[in-house]
């Protein structure tokens, strides 16, 4: 049982909200600074909702103008629907990931994460870590329209979509948080950010598209494409990680 | 000082005279003197530019991204030898641009020579466009980001760059669907009936010799423009501040 | 059909490398001027307060 401390000192000690994440010698422990930056991020846009109100109708916006597009019937809805889906989560994702970083430009708040003896790459895993659960918010919301839209109904082991959204959202979402922070003093920012992550999100675009069409029409086999994925996602959440500080300490 | 650059000026005119009298040679022999191919006539002697190229394209990204560990890796500890390493890197990468735009552009010319189509969604096709895209990319981040931070972040891109091509080759060969297998079968380390006839080989190596030292060139004087650059910008943030100091006074 | 590509492909090879190497030419010249010293510098400046 915690017994609140008299001296004043002590109790503010006590009461800090990073206590629980301190290690034995008092030091914030890694996955407790990543905890504290997810926690300010989920914090900041429950607040504001600016950024997946924007994504939402955004995402529906793509849709909808793909529906006009195609005119698909049953048959083909099938086999575009899965290229239609990531393309839209592409483009919502854009929006968010560029406002993911502005909120740290005010009041200097990233000087005053250079100067804390916390590691940097702590900052960017809570950042991607609260624009994945972002986004995927976004899945669960567009899920539904989708099947709605299309007429859809998985021909192949629907349950593998459990598994293929998380693993594409997150290389969209990692190399995506990644890129943004290297825009932060760009001139031309929003539009640098498609330019870059595109070209290197091409092998995860296509594992993801071709992963969700194979589910969805059950021609052929999802598995190498999942493996590709994930192989993938290992690839580039280390290199993110290790070269992050690079990035931002690149002056 | 003076010595050295005169040096390199001598060297340096000496290789471009040389590859100017490859290439001379290579394309005479590839225009005029290797023979006539059956099925496709002349149009396929377009294959003495289109595969030298190609494979010489495969080459200078690497030389992007060993350049850019180096820059890495001096960054902190040496910057003046650093530059130098960021030099070789955008070097290199323009010169993938070129080349891998030539072995795109020279192969669509072909292709609908050849096939009756411009482009067809190929393995080898799309890992071309794909190299050139990644490396146009790393162009525009060069371009779009402020000084001081380009270098760096460049760098970065170049490692992320790497890591993606065998990715993108693997995931492309994993495509099923589509024209995926209609590019020529590879003509050296093919099938038992692949294989260039001996005739063609001679022009066929002049060629990848001469493209080779052009490609060296390229880079080479490349690497001189942007060293050039940077002392300049070096002399005018020396002259601002020096502008500075006399205000103070 | 056939020559025509040929000659495309011929000029299109010669066309992008020899603007390539002119462009770098041209912009050597350019930060050449650059790098010259300034005839105004050389004197000295008179700020005034």
């Amino acid at each position: 049982m915690n017994r609140v401390p008299r001296d004043p000192s002590a109790r503010a000690e006590a009461s800090h909200p990073f206590r629980k994440e301190r290690g034995m010698d008092g030091a914030p422990s890694y996955f407790g600074c990543v905890w504290c930056h997810l926690q300010k991020d989920l914090r900041l846009e429950w607040r504001s909702r600016d950024s997946v109100v924007g994504m939402l109708f955004f995402a529906l916006l793509v849709v909808i103008i793909f529906s006009l597009a195609f005119d698909p019937t049953a048959a083909v809805s099938r086999q575009i629907a899965g290229g239609i889906l990531w393309v839209a989560l592409l483009f919502a994702s854009f929006t968010a990931l560029n406002q993911s970083w502005t909120r740290e430009q005010r009041n200097r708040v990233l000087d005053a994460q250079r100067m804390s003896p916390a590691p940097v790459s702590a900052l960017f895993l809570g950042k991607a870590l609260a624009n994945m659960l972002f986004v995927s918010f976004i899945e669960l919301v567009l899920a539904p329209l989708f099947i709605v839209f299309y007429n859809l109904h998985a021909l192949g082991e629907g349950w593998m979509m459990l598994v293929i959204m998380p693993l594409g959202t997150w290389a969209l979402v990692c190399n995506g948080t990644f890129f943004a922070a290297m825009g932060l003093r760009t001139r031309n920012r929003e539009l640098m950010l498609p330019l870059i992550l595109v070209p290197i999100s091409i092998p995860a675009l296509l594992g993801m598209m071709q992963a969700t069409t194979a589910v969805l029409t059950g021609e052929f086999e999802p598995g190498p494409w999942i493996r590709m994925l994930a192989g993938y996602n290992i690839a580039f959440t280390t290199a993110c990680l290790l070269l992050f500080e690079t990035v931002l300490s690149a002056e | 000082m003076v010595k050295r650059s005169c040096v390199f000026g001598v060297v340096g005119m000496v290789w471009v005279v040389m590859t100017l009298a490859a290439i001379a040679y290579a394309t005479r022999l590839a225009l005029f003197v290797a023979p006539t191919e059956n099925t496709m006539l002349d149009v396929q002697r377009i294959f003495y530019y289109h595969v030298p190229t190609s494979m010489l394209s495969l080459l200078f990204p690497y030389v992007n991204f060993v350049s850019s560990l180096f820059y890495l890796g001096w960054c902190r500890r040496d910057p003046l030898r650093a530059l130098t390493a960021d030099a070789v890197a955008i070097a290199a990468a323009e010169v993938t641009v070129v080349y891998s735009s030539i072995s795109l552009l020279t192969g669509m010319l072909w292709g609908r020579a050849a096939w009756g189509v411009w482009w067809a969604w190929d393995a080898r096709l799309t890992s071309m466009l794909l190299l050139w895209v990644l490396y146009v990319s790393y162009l525009i981040l060069r371009k779009l980001s402020s000084t001081g931070q380009t270098q760096t972040l460049a760098a970065v891109l170049s490692v992320f760059a790497a890591l993606d091509v065998p990715i993108v080759y693997i995931s492309i060969r994993l495509v099923k669907y589509g024209v995926y297998t209609q590019h020529p079968q590879p003509v050296f380390g093919g099938d038992s009936n692949s294989g260039i006839a001996p005739a063609m080989m001679h022009a066929f190596g002049w060629n990848v010799l001469g493209w080779a030292m052009w490609g060296i060139s390229l880079l080479l004087f490349r690497y001189g423009l942007e060293r050039r650059r940077q002392q300049s910008e070096q002399a005018s943030a020396l002259k601002a501040i020096e502008g500075s100091l006399e205000i103070v006074q | 059909m056939q020559a025509h590509h040929l000659l495309a492909s011929y000029l299109l090879v010669w066309l992008i490398q020899g603007g390539y190497a002119a462009w770098i030419v041209w912009q050597w010249r350019r930060t050449g001027k650059e790098l010259q010293p300034d005839p105004a510098d050389l004197s000295p400046r008179d700020e005034g307060s």
